[in-house]
C-alpha cells in the first residue's frame, strides 16, 4: 500500500507545475535588481507556466475520478473544471497587473508570486477530500491574500484592509477549526470518505453537537466568499486594495470557497437526514441574506469598484442558492454560472481599472460618455453589465435561469422569488453605469492610454464568450453535465 | 478526569474569541487569536485520546504551524500601519469608512 502512494502521482501534474512555477518565479526575482523597472521575464514565465498547468488540467479531464495520496485528493471532473476556471481568471489577472498603474511597478513580481501561491491554495481547496488538506488549502489561500491585499503600502487604506482581512480571516479560521474538532470528535475520521455511510447511525445526541459544528464550520467558508453575516471585511478590502488584486479576489478565493462548500454539501448532506434539512435552511438563509443585502448596499455606492464588490457578494449569493438542491442539478447550475461570472468580472474589472488608472478613482461619474470616446469599450461594459444584470441573450440570463428552474423545480419557491426581485433591484445599479456611459457628455476629451489596440482586444475577447455562452449554452451545459462528483 | 481539560480548552476558546471582539489593541488582538487556537489544538488532541485515531493530531501540527504564520503576517502588517498611523488601537484606525 504504501508503494502505491506515488503510483498516481500522474493527476497531480498541474498542481505540481504550479509549485515548480512559483519557486521558479521567486529564483527569477531574485536575479533582478531592487531598482529595475522592467521585469518582463517574471510575467513571460508566468503566463507560459500558467497555460501548461491549463492545458495539463485539459489532460486531466474526463479520466476516472480519483482519490489520490491515501484519498486525501480528489481528482475529478468537477474539480478540475473549476481549476481551469481559476487558471483563466489568474492569467487575466496577471496580464492585467502587468499595465495597471495600482500596483507600484517593484512589487509587481511579488504580486505575480504570490497570486501563484493563491492558485496553488485553491487547488487544494476544489479537490480537498479530507479535513487536513481543506484547511491547508483555506489557510495558503488565506495567508497569502492577507499580504496582497496590503500590498500598495505605502497606502494607509490597503494596510488597514490587509490588517483587517487578517484578523478578521484568523478569527474566521479559529472558528472553523472549533466546528471541525467537534466533527472529528464525533464521527472520528478526518477523511471524507465513507463518512456518508456514517451519518444515518448517528444517535440523536451526536446529531446534536454535529449540527452546531457545522455551522460552525460554515463561518470559515462563509467568510471566504463573503456570505453575509461574515461579509463585513469584504467591501473595505475590495476598495483598500489596488483592482488587479480586487479583480483576483472576486474570482480566485469565491471559486475556490464555493467549490468547497459543494464538495462538503455533497459528502455531508446526501443522506437524508435531520442534518440535511437543517443545513438546507441555513443554506437557504444565508443565500438569501447575501443576495439581498449584496444588491441593497450596491445601490447606494459611489465608486464602481465597491459597487462591484457587493455585486460579487450578491453573486455569491445566488452561486449558494443553488446548493439548497443538493445533488447534480444544483452543481450543474452552479459551473455553468461561475463559468459566465468569471467573464463578466473580468472584463467589468478591466474596464473599470483602466478608467481608474487615469483618473486616479473610480467614482460613477468618470465613465460619463464614454460611449463617444471608446465606442467599442462602452458596448462591452453595457453588455457585461446587461449580463450581469440577467438580461437575454447574454451568459448571464441564461446562468440565473438555470438556477432560477430548478431552484422552482425543487419547490423551493420562496428563495426563487426572491432571486428573482434581487435581479430587478441589481438592475438599477448595474443600468446606471450604462446611462451615464450613453446619456452623458464626456468629461474630457484626454485619451485614455490604457484603452490601446491590444487591451481592447483583449476586453472584446474576454466578452465574446458572454454572447457565446448565452446563445449556444447547450453545448456546455452537456460539458458541465459530465462533470460529476466523485462520492464514496 | 479528563474532561476537565475539555473544559479548559473551552474556556480558552470562549476567552480568546471573547478577546479578539472586545479588545481594543491590536497585539491583544492577536494574542487573544492565539488562545483560541491553542483551545482549538487542545480539544482536537483531547478528541484524538478519546477516539484513538491519530491522524488527527496531525492536523493538530499544521494548526500550530500555520497560526504561528498566521501571526508573523499579523505582527508585520500591525507594524507596516503603525508606521503610517503611530498607533496601534482600532479606535483610531478607521479610515474605510462610508
Amino acid at each position: 500500500m504504501h508503494l502505491n502512494y506515488l503510483a498516481n502521482i500522474g493527476r497531480y501534474i498541474p498542481e505540481i507545475l504550479l509549485v515548480i512555477l512559483m519557486v521558479g518565479l521567486i529564483l527569477i526575482e531574485a536575479t533582478y535588481k531592487e531598482d529595475e523597472k522592467d521585469r518582463r521575464y517574471i510575467f513571460i514565465t508566468a503566463i507560459i507556466g500558467l497555460v501548461a498547468t491549463f492545458v495539463a488540467i485539459l489532460f486531466n479531464m474526463g479520466g476516472k475520478p480519483q482519490a489520490i495520496f491515501t484519498n486525501s485528493i480528489v481528482i475529478d471532473d468537477f474539480s478540475s473544471l473549476l481549476k481551469l476556471i481559476m487558471v483563466l481568471g489568474t492569467i487575466a489577472v496577471v496580464y492585467l497587473s502587468r499595465f495597471s498603474k495600482d500596483i507600484y511597478e517593484t512589487l509587481k513580481t511579488e504580486f505575480v508570486i504570490m497570486a501563484v501561491g493563491i492558485l496553488i491554495g485553491g487547488f487544494l481547496l476544489a479537490s480537498a477530500n479530507n479535513m487536513l488538506t481543506l484547511y491547508l488549502g483555506i489557510e495558503t489561500l488565506s495567508i497569502l491574500s492577507y499580504v496582497m491585499a496590503s500590498l500598495k503600502k505605502n497606502d494607509e487604506r490597503s494596510s488597514e484592509a490587509g490588517l483587517k482581512y487578517a484578523l478578521y480571516g484568523g478569527v474566521s479560521a479559529g472558528i472553523m477549526l472549533f466546528g471541525l474538532s467537534h466533527i472529528f470528535g464525533v464521527l472520528g475520521t478526518i477523511q471524507f470518505t465513507g463518512v456518508a455511510a456514517m451519518i444515518p447511525n448517528l444517535t440523536t445526541v451526536q446529531m446534536a453537537i454535529l449540527m452546531p459544528s457545522f455551522v460552525l464550520f460554515f463561518a470559515g467558508i462563509g467568510y471566504k466568499i463573503a456570505a453575509v453575516p461574515f461579509h463585513m471585511w469584504s467591501p473595505d478590502v475590495y476598495e483598500g486594495s489596488p483592482t488587479p488584486v480586487t479583480t483576483f479576489f472576486a474570482i480566485v478565493p469565491k471559486i475556490a470557497g464555493i467549490a468547497v462548500l459543494i464538495r462538503v454539501t455533497s459528502v455531508f448532506f446526501t443522506v437524508e437526514s435531520p442534518m440535511k434539512v437543517g443545513w438546507i435552511g441555513l443554506m437557504l438563509v444565508v443565500s438569501a441574506l447575501t443576495m439581498t443585502v449584496g444588491n441593497v448596499t450596491a445601490i447606494g455606492q459611489k465608486s464602481v469598484k465597491r459597487m462591484l464588490a457587493y455585486s460579487s457578494i450578491s453573486h455569491a449569493g445566488i452561486m449558494m442558492a443553488s446548493l439548497v438542491m443538493i445533488g447534480d442539478v444544483g452543481i450543474r447550475a452552479v459551473l455553468f454560472y461561475a463559468i459566465t461570472y468569471l467573464f463578466m468580472t473580468l472584463v467589468a474589472f478591466y474596464i473599470t481599472s483602466i478608467v481608474q488608472d487615469k483618473y486616479g478613482n473610480d467614482h460613477f461619474d468618470r465613465f460619463s460618455g464614454l460611449i463617444y470616446r471608446y465606442p467599442w469599450m462602452a458596448v462591452m461594459m453595457t453588455v457585461v453589465m446587461f449580463s450581469l444584470t440577467g438580461i437575454p441573450p447574454l451568459a448571464g440570463f441564461v446562468a440565473k435561469y438555470n438556477i432560477l428552474s430548478s431552484l422552482i423545480n425543487s419547490k423551493f419557491y420562496t428563495l426563487a422569488v426572491i432571486l428573482g426581485l434581487n435581479s430587478v433591484v441589481s438592475a438599477y445599479y448595474y443600468l446606471k453605469i450604462v446611462r451615464l456611459m450613453v446619456l452623458k457628455q464626456p468629461e474630457s476629451e484626454e485619451a485614455i492610454e490604457g484603452f490601446g489596440f491590444l487591451n481592447q482586444m483583449i476586453i472584446v475577447v474576454m466578452t465574446l464568450p458572454i454572447f457565446v455562452l448565452g446563445i449556444f449554452w447547450e453545448t456546455i451545459m452537456s460539458f458541465a453535465n459530465v462533470s460529476k462528483l466523485f462520492i464514496n | 478526569m479528563s474532561s476537565i481539560y475539555y473544559y479548559l480548552a473551552g474556556f480558552l476558546f470562549c476567552t480568546g474569541l471573547l478577546g479578539t471582539i472586545f479588545k481594543k489593541d491590536l497585539i491583544s488582538i492577536l494574542l487573544c487569536l492565539e488562545l483560541m487556537m491553542g483551545g482549538v489544538s487542545l480539544l482536537t488532541v483531547l478528541f484524538s485520546r478519546s477516539t484513538g485515531v491519530l491522524e488527527s493530531q496531525l492536523l493538530v501540527f499544521f494548526m500550530l504551524i500555520v497560526s504561528a504564520c498566521e501571526v508573523a503576517i499579523g505582527l508585520s502588517l500591525i507594524i507596516a500601519l503603525y508606521r503610517k498611523k503611530q498607533t496601534i488601537y482600532t479606535d483610531d484606525i478607521k479610515i474605510i469608512t462610508e
